[in-house]
């Protein structure tokens, strides 16, 4: 029995299978034992077991990865079957649905026919596989396989029409795709051939219902007229061809990056259940007894750093979103993951023995290439702004940059290899706890002369302020600071700073992989905090305010930690700060969303609230905003590190700014804020566009009163720099006595002339304030003239 | 290979400096503490040469209070192999150029070295004296200012670069001999993690001036120490055309700074 009763449906094997012994029908049960067979024999011959072996020997720590199993399942089957992280790329989301559900569909068909046909029929002699029920599932069958073409031919058009620089092409990529597209035709001239020698021949049962079979009806015109003769041959043909392509299609899953369709699922399951991307957990004990720190050898990754291989299956995302990849740099995240996982697989050759054990390889036994510098090159290691945006839109749940940072760990704390002009950033964290370099004591400078609660005098405040790096002592961020604290004043904050006493959150050193500096740096503030016994924490730099929020945890320091623009978000909510005073030339505004208060930590509209509660200015958004933001380049270090390797992070998202037609662009981070002011004047664009920090226009269109807003007057527009001659240039000769974007700052004012030795009392601080006052940076004077008016 | 480094702890180069009460020196609460920048060299240096030969040891020599030990540490951090404390209360605030020189003699003699290595002076009180009177004490040949050092390969003799005004210098030297580091000499390397925990547990020789058998005392006393006058500010010269502001100009270089 291989047929429908009523007449309408189909013959199951037509043309396959004759009277008599089902020959064919045998054939392909031994074919499908062989195919699962070979599909084993496949993952062990392309590695897989291989790669699960070397797993096993991986010795890294990880987080938590199989708790809430069942919540962990539901998260995957949503993110598989709704596609929600797929789709946010468009073209791409959109052929892979097509695909993904097309041969879901297709798939299912098979596995009914089969039950129907190999199973019911058999058995229990019935045949449910007709009737409404038939046209309904060969309506199905066809529209969805149709998508999947519709899928396959948008993939060919990406791959060798707009060919995307970040996609890369192996031949598995091609075979891939032809061979899909062979089996989904294939299986629609069969169709066809099948329509045109039963179905479309009047007084066939089935002639009225051929339209619930498309495209078999439409591809059956191909063969009208052919003989009936003509017709049952090449049928026999191409059912065989297009069977054994789908066996051997199935084979080719185990050798290929189709295993995704399996380990991708499984990837998602096991996804980190954290609050950012994990980095590997080093407790403080382990500084005393561990050997070694971070990674070198391959086996030094956890076994889920391994198993991210399995999951990526190329799909470039990551590479088609990162900063350092569209600013010609050699990063691709991707290949750091597919890196690791080849370099893996060729270790495995001499870490497994014939016997199948599996063992790791000391350093002295090890004559490879090595992993760092080698598999992974130096500048790729060090080219990455820990933006996030990989691990962001990766659909598979891999994550990326943290491989990096173990990397950077090792060369850091382990051969104290990092780029040279890092080595005067470790020494200012170490010595005055600012990468600066800048004297701690000058630490609360900024502050002096105006109206800020110092937690040692106040002893308790609700919120802590933790003004941070840049907000003390970096000229452009002073003016965050001190705009801050003139509106908590006038919102009537319980908060207070803690001066000297603050040190640096060591963000930048964690991320450029000195682990140990960071913790010291940590445990220092954190020691400070629980003295005060601080419970909320008020941070200006996303980097602080994510470093204090959640890596703290780690060290015991668990606080409520608030952005400033939370903050004061909720106070204009409450009417505490009103917002009544025009601010001119503001034009068109957009916001520039900072890495690690967007993707990190999800304050996106609070931002955007702020700004839409000014009286002037609209706000438009970049085409990359929310968590597409494109990274400032600060980020990770990076804002340390001279950019030697194509084009500038900066200035690139500086042209986007432009792009988005807007004339002033806020930020709420210190980094991008120095960084999109550089990029302004880096592209000589000040003419056309401004930067400036949400709470500077905040400050500006606040109805402070005139105590309140004495703030940014009192303050020094101009921090003085080292003398020629003070004992610091001579005594650290590498040392830099003033960074970079200092020096920048205070270029355009004569700053040697008014410097001062760092002395204390000799009020030439002052002086010098004094004496360059009119000298305030160029984007800010129309504001500052505004305010003289007012 | 064998080098000794006599270095010194001293306050970092962005540290508050405050006199004493007394006014006969910096008050050293609150300072933060480093390795002497010059004395880094000297230490880069006495690795990279064993490193080299591939054979000796590295000593550091220190006279300082308690938290010397530090600075000691970061030294073995980087790599030296051991090191000697000179921890002398009655004598570390007195001590002069000379007397230092005489403690630093009486250490180094119970070293083994071919070369003996400091800073080209240390950078709190500028005297740069300790290299000539230590090599003097010690009757070995001294070169200061040092830019790049290559050592015979039998360790008997060394090519030195120094640097005077305006150019280099190369002299041979017979070892052993003292040498202070100039910058420019190498680039100091940031101890490893392992460097800093190995550091540790590495032997520090504490020792008094008495245990080395030093009785000399200092042979100058500072009688005062004054901070430099605080600068002026600067002054923007006022007027209305670009004439009017020249004829200010002249006015003030003529009758307040009475340089025309």
């Amino acid at each position: 029995m291989h047929g429908p009763e009523s007449g309408i449906g189909r013959e199951v094997f037509w043309n396959i299978v004759g009277p008599g012994f089902p020959v064919a029908q045998v054939l392909l049960y031994i074919l499908v034992v062989i195919t699962i067979l070979l599909f084993f024999r496949g993952l062990a011959k392309g590695g897989f077991f291989t790669r699960l072996k070397m797993m096993s020997i991986a010795t890294g720590t990880d987080v938590e990865r199989l708790n809430n199993p069942l919540s962990r399942f539901w998260y995957a089957f949503a993110e598989v079957f709704g596609h929600r992280k797929i789709l946010r790329e468009p073209y791409q989301g959109v052929f892979h649905l097509f695909i993904f559900f097309g041969f879901l569909a297709l798939a299912i068909t098979t596995a009914i026919v089969f039950i129907q046909a190999d199973f019911i029929a058999p058995i229990w002699h019935v045949w449910f596989w007709q009737d409404g029920f038939y046209l309904g599932l060969s309506l199905f069958a066809d529209v969805f396989g149709l998508l999947a073409i519709i899928g396959i031919l948008m993939a060919l058009a990406r791959r060798y029409l707009f060919r995307p620089n970040w996609l890369d092409h192996k031949s598995e990529d091609a075979y891939i795709l032809w061979f899909i597209l062979a089996i989904l035709v294939t299986g629609f001239v069969i169709e066809g051939l099948r329509m045109q020698a039963t179905e479309l021949k009047a007084g066939d049962p089935m002639f009225t219902y051929v339209w619930y079979s498309p495209v078999g009806r439409i591809v059956a015109v191909l063969f009208a007229g052919m003989s009936d003769a003509t017709l049952h041959g090449i049928h026999k043909v191409i059912w065989w061809v297009h069977v054994l392509g789908a066996l051997c299609f199935i084979i080719y899953v185990a050798y290929s990056k189709l295993l995704h369709m399996f380990m991708t699922p499984l990837n998602i399951f096991l996804r980190p259940i954290t609050d950012q991307p994990p980095i590997k957990v080093m407790p403080p004990e382990m500084f005393e007894t561990a050997e070694t720190f971070g990674v070198h050898n391959v086996e030094e990754y956890s076994w889920k750093d391994l198993f991210d291989g399995e999951g990526c299956m190329r799909c470039g995302r990551c590479v088609s979103v990162c900063p350092a990849f569209n600013t010609d740099k050699p990063l691709m995240p991707r290949d750091v993951v597919r890196d690791i996982r080849d370099y893996m697989e060729n270790k495995a050759k001499i870490a497994i023995d014939a016997d199948g054990t599996t063992k790791i390889i000391p350093d002295e036994e090890y004559t490879g290439p090595p992993l760092i510098g080698d598999t992974i090159d130096k500048d790729t290691i060090w080219a990455c702004t820990t933006c996030m945006a990989c691990v962001d839109i990766c659909p598979a749940y891999v994550l990326q940059f943290p491989k990096l940072i173990e990397l950077r760990r090792y060369m850091v704390m382990m051969e104290s290899d990092f780029p040279a002009e890092v080595l005067d950033v470790f020494k200012g964290m170490e010595n005055n706890s600012n990468p600066w370099s800048i004297g701690a004591h000058t630490r609360a400078d900024w502050a002096k002369g105006i109206d800020v609660p110092l937690m040692s005098e106040k002893g308790e405040a609700e919120y802590l302020f933790y003004v941070g790096c840049a907000g003390a002592f970096d000229d452009l961020n002073k003016k965050v600071a001190t705009s801050l604290v003139a509106l908590f004043n006038a919102a009537g904050l319980d908060y207070a700073i803690l001066g000297t006493e603050e040190g640096c959150c060591g963000d930048s050193a964690k991320k450029i992989g000195n682990e140990y500096l960071y913790q010291t740096l940590a445990m220092t503030n954190i020691e400070i905090f629980n003295g005060y016994n601080v419970k909320k924490i008020i941070t200006i730099c996303p980097h602080g305010f994510n470093t204090l929020k959640k890596d703290y945890k780690e060290l015991g320091g668990d606080y409520e930690v608030y952005h400033y623009t939370e903050i004061l978000d909720n106070l204009i909510k409450q009417g505490k700060i009103t917002l009544t005073k025009p601010i001119e030339g503001l034009g068109t505004i957009t916001l520039h969303d900072s890495c690690y208060l967007g993707r990190y930590n999800n304050v996106y509209e609070q931002p955007r609230n702020i700004i839409n509660s000014l009286k002037s200015g609209n706000l438009v958004e970049m085409e990359d905003h929310h968590e597409k933001s494109f990274c400032c380049g600060a980020g990770g270090g990076r804002m340390w590190m001279e950019e030697t390797l194509g084009s500038r992070i900066n200035q690139k998202r500086t042209r986007e700014v432009m792009d988005s037609g807007a004339k002033t662009v806020c930020t709420a981070c210190p980094f991008c804020y120095t960084m999109l002011s550089d990029g302004i004047k880096e592209l000589e664009l000040d003419e056309q566009l401004q930067a400036f920090d949400i709470a500077e226009l905040v400050f500006k269109a606040a109805n402070l009163d005139e105590k309140a807003a004495e703030v940014i007057d009192a303050q020094p527009a101009v921090t003085p720099l080292e003398p020629e001659d003070a004992p610091a240039e001579e005594a650290a000769p590498s040392e830099p006595s003033v960074s970079e974007t200092v020096e920048e700052e205070g270029k355009d004012a004569p700053a040697e002339e008014f410097a001062e030795a760092p002395v204390a009392g000799s009020g030439a601080e002052e002086a010098a304030a004094e004496s360059v006052e009119e000298d305030v940076p160029a984007e800010e004077a129309p504001a500052e003239e505004e305010e003289k008016k007012e | 290979m064998n080098t000794v480094v006599c270095m010194k702890q001293v306050p970092d180069t962005e540290t508050l400096i405050k006199v004493n009460p007394e006014g006969t020196g910096i008050a050293t609460e609150g300072i933060k503490w480093v390795m002497g920048p010059y004395d880094e060299f000297a230490v880069e240096e006495a690795l990279q040469q064993k490193e080299k030969f591939k054979a000796g040891t590295v000593s550091i020599v220190s006279l300082g209070p308690d938290r010397a030990i530090e600075a000691i540490r970061t030294g073995l951090a980087m790599g030296a192999d051991s090191a000697v404390h000179i921890n002398d209360s009655a004598f570390y605030d007195k001590a002069d150029p000379y007397a230092t020189a005489a403690v630093l003699a009486a250490a180094v003699k119970n070293l083994e070295y071919d070369i003996v290595f400091l800073g080209k002076q240390a950078i709190d009180d500028d005297s740069g004296q300790v290299p000539a009177i230590l090599a003097e004490m010690l009757g070995i040949p001294v070169i200061t200012q040092v830019l790049k050092l290559e050592v015979e390969a039998d360790k008997s003799k060394a090519t030195v670069t120094r640097e005077v005004e305006g150019g280099h210098a190369i002299i041979d030297v017979t070892l052993p001999a003292v040498l202070s580091a100039q910058k420019g000499l190498n680039e100091p390397r940031y101890a490893s993690l392992p460097g800093i925990m190995k550091a540790k547990k590495k032997p520090v020789d504490v020792k008094t001036a008495a245990d080395l058998g030093v009785d000399v005392g200092a042979m100058t006393v500072i009688k005062e120490m004054t901070l430099p006058p605080a600068r002026q500010a600067g002054k923007i010269i006022e007027g209305e055309t670009p004439e009017e502001k020249a004829a200010n100009l002249a006015k003030a270089l003529h009758e307040e700074a009475k340089l025309i």
